[in-house]
């Protein structure tokens, strides 16, 4: 059980900045999940906290001691790695045990230990066999295997399903949930799969050419994003965004984009200091289907392409010169070439300055 | 109800085609048969007559046409070797015999056997130190990352480019300064400085062909970075290791050159030097340097053999990554 903080950590390779500063408070048992595009120095910290990489400068807390310049074997920490990284010449048995053996355990507890976490993953009949004699599934589940049979006070995971196939991804993806329940431990997930990060984290950390881009509750980072990079990395298809301009009037406050305007809700509008040239953001869910185009909150397009996706259908509107991405029900009949006219829900707009980019509804 | 398929008669006209075929194939099989009869002949030949040779006379080693299969079979030779190291050879005492009729020792005979237990010293040493040297040095190339280590590897590579002959006299200043002139140290030192940055080449290239994931798996489970390369790295890496030993056994099992200008006596001289001697003595035996070579090639042949399955998977390994 740990708790990990870093103070002011930054890690650069030659001229390249990695890790800008970071300073982050993960909680003892939190499953955090640090979700970025790749190079976005996600995996650099995930490695810091093993002790694989060094710092160039700041500190690391394992609860209130600095572990900086503590080699990865001094750590208690186990990792599970996107290659899963299994010893070819070892048995499933002894890639399993080999962490305890290393520590010195007693021969009968490792047996012990290993039949137990075999069990647990449900790769028993597998302990006699070698890794290149078992499916990518098996092998993830070994190197699943030999972390937890570890029992480590940190529990660090490096993209560990992006080599598994969709169905596999979804069953694995609730068994590590499962796992961080029943284990009691502190987990550290990385991922660029902003799905996995909504269905896994307790807290999301999103990252960006080394610098936290926003910390927060999947729902926090979903609903209220504190940038367009933010807003753009979660949600698929992506959010929607339309320049317009705020304009105020009598105590209210509209968004205007060419021929559609909104106007504000009281509670959004009151968040807001600024005026003049914005960033209007709609997530394709948050639209329905309108059947009078009245002159606020209402989009009039064109539709152009159609995507059913089983549970529902995606469509691409033209409105003005640009095209956007809705979702509509099922059920609602469009064809492509005809005029739409989508309702928005005005409370979940999102607001951004056009410049900086950052949320004037949320954040800093 | 199942039909049953109609009986496939075979169509006359398709024979002959068949037949070429088959002729097609037995040609191929019987011109690859030769070429590889002929690659073989030429690769052994020399072996076969080296061997054949060591157990005839010289008279018969120098008939035409070449005797393959000897018709007086002699192992005087081998005696001269094993039993009579002692035996004082002068011109006097050997030319009292014909040296064509055979029964010709040459006076440097003695030092054969001390050669070779020279040269397998001096070849079991450079094997062990390669190896000490060489992995820890490639595994840190290979996955350490620190300061001045591409400049490590291109000083590795670039030693890797001077010809042995380009160095002899250099060696030779010091190891006269260093007082190890006929001394198997001085062999030790300098066929190391040649067989080291080879080690380090392919190790490296092995290393690095193994995933970086492999080595920090390793580390978190428990591993100091010498654990990680005793307990995962060396086990994976045998066939390349192989590979390194024999290279290093032969490199300084058969150099010649720095043997010849540092040694001096038995007390330090190695096999080739030993066998070049009989060259030079007053008569030449050919058929006993062939019995002194066969006896030369025996123990690198011992090692390829113990080996064997590891050799083309070591030498190749690195070449391809992934």
């Amino acid at each position: 059980m740990a708790r990990i903080r870093f103070d002011r950590v930054t890690k650069r390779y030659g001229n390249v900045l990695a890790v800008d500063e970071l300073d982050l408070d993960i909680r003892d048992r939190e499953f955090v999940v640090l979700l970025g595009p790749s190079g976005c120095g996600k995996t650099t910290t995930l490695n810091m906290i093993a002790g694989l990489e060094e710092l160039s400068a700041g500190d690391i807390y394992f609860d209130d001691d600095i572990v900086t310049f503590v080699p990865p074997h001094k750590r208690d920490v186990a990792m599970v790695f996107q290659s899963y990284a299994l010893y070819p010449h070892k048995t499933v048995r002894d890639n399993i045990a080999f962490g305890l053996k290393m520590r010195g355990h007693r021969a009968t507890e490792i047996e012990q230990r290993v039949r137990d976490a075999a069990e647990r993953l449900r790769i028993a009949d597998l302990l006699d066999r070698k890794p290149s004699q078992l499916s990518g599934g098996q092998r993830q589940r070994v190197a699943l295997g030999r972390a937890i049979v570890r029992q480590p006070a940190v529990f660090l995971m490096d993209e560990p399903l992006s080599n598994l196939d969709a169905a596999l991804r979804i069953s694995t993806r609730a068994e590590i949930k499962a796992l961080h329940q029943s284990m009691r431990t502190t987990f550290v997930y990385v991922t660029h799969d902003q799905a996995e990060a909504l269905t896994l984290a307790d807290r999301i950390v999103v990252m960006r050419d080394g610098l936290v881009q926003q910390t927060g509750t999947p729902d926090d980072i979903y609903e209220r994003p504190h940038n367009t990079f933010v807003a753009s990395f979660l949600g698929n298809p992506p959010i929607n965004y339309l320049p317009g301009a705020l304009d105020r009037s009598n105590g209210t406050v509209r968004v205007r984009c060419g021929d559609f305007a909104a106007t504000l809700p009281p509670a959004l509008a009151a968040k807001l200091s600024a005026s003049g040239d914005v960033l209007l953001g709609i997530r394709p869910e948050d639209v329905t289907g309108a059947a009078l185009a009245l002159a606020d909150g209402v989009i009039a397009g064109r539709v152009g392409a159609i995507l059913p996706s089983g549970s529902d259908q995606y469509l691409e509107i033209r409105v003005g010169e640009a095209d956007y991405f809705f979702r509509v029900d099922k059920k609602a009949h469009y064809r492509s070439g005809d005029a739409a006219l989508l309702a928005l829900d005005p409370t979940r707009l999102h607001l951004f300055d056009r410049s900086s980019g950052r949320s004037l509804l949320y954040g800093a | 109800m199942t039909t049953a398929a109609p009986a496939l008669s075979k169509p006359a006209a398709i024979d002959p085609w068949r037949r070429k075929a088959r002729l097609a194939e037995w040609g191929q099989r019987a011109v690859l048969l030769v070429a590889s009869l002929l690659v073989l002949a030429y690769a052994l030949g020399p072996v076969v007559w080296l061997v054949v040779s060591s157990v005839e006379d010289e008279a018969e080693i120098v008939s035409v046409p070449p005797h393959w299969l000897p018709r007086r079979p002699t192992l005087q030779n081998y005696r001269a070797i094993f039993e009579t190291p002692e035996k004082t050879v002068t011109y006097e005492t050997s030319s009292h015999k014909d040296p064509a009729a055979g029964g010709y020792i040459p006076s440097t005979a003695k030092n054969l056997l001390p050669g070779m237990a020279n040269s397998l010293e001096v070849a079991f040493a450079v094997v062990v130190l390669n190896l000490l040297v060489g992995v820890p040095a490639a595994y840190a190339i290979a996955k350490i990352r620190f300061y001045g280590r591409s400049a490590a590897v291109y000083s590795i590579l670039a030693t890797r480019v001077v010809p042995d002959i380009a160095l002899v006299v250099p060696f030779f200043l010091i190891v006269k300064k260093l007082g190890l002139v006929d001394n198997i140290l001085s062999l030790i030192v300098t066929y190391l400085a040649i067989t080291v940055p080879f080690t380090v080449f392919v190790l490296v290239g092995y290393f690095e062909a193994l995933p970086d994931e492999l080595d920090k798996a390793a580390r978190v489970d428990g591993c100091s970075r010498w654990q990680a390369l005793r307990h995962v790295f060396l086990p994976l890496a045998v066939p390349s290791l192989v590979a390194v030993v024999l290279f290093s056994f032969l490199a300084s099992w058969n150099e010649f050159l720095l043997a010849l200008m540092f040694t001096q006596t038995t007390a330090s001289q190695t096999l080739p030097i030993v066998v070049a001697s009989f060259a030079s003595d007053f008569t030449i035996s050919f058929s006993f340097i062939n019995a002194a070579g066969v006896i030369a090639v025996v123990p690198p042949i011992l090692l390829a053999l113990v080996f064997e399955r590891y050799i083309v998977s070591g030498l190749t390994a690195g070449a391809v990554k992934g």
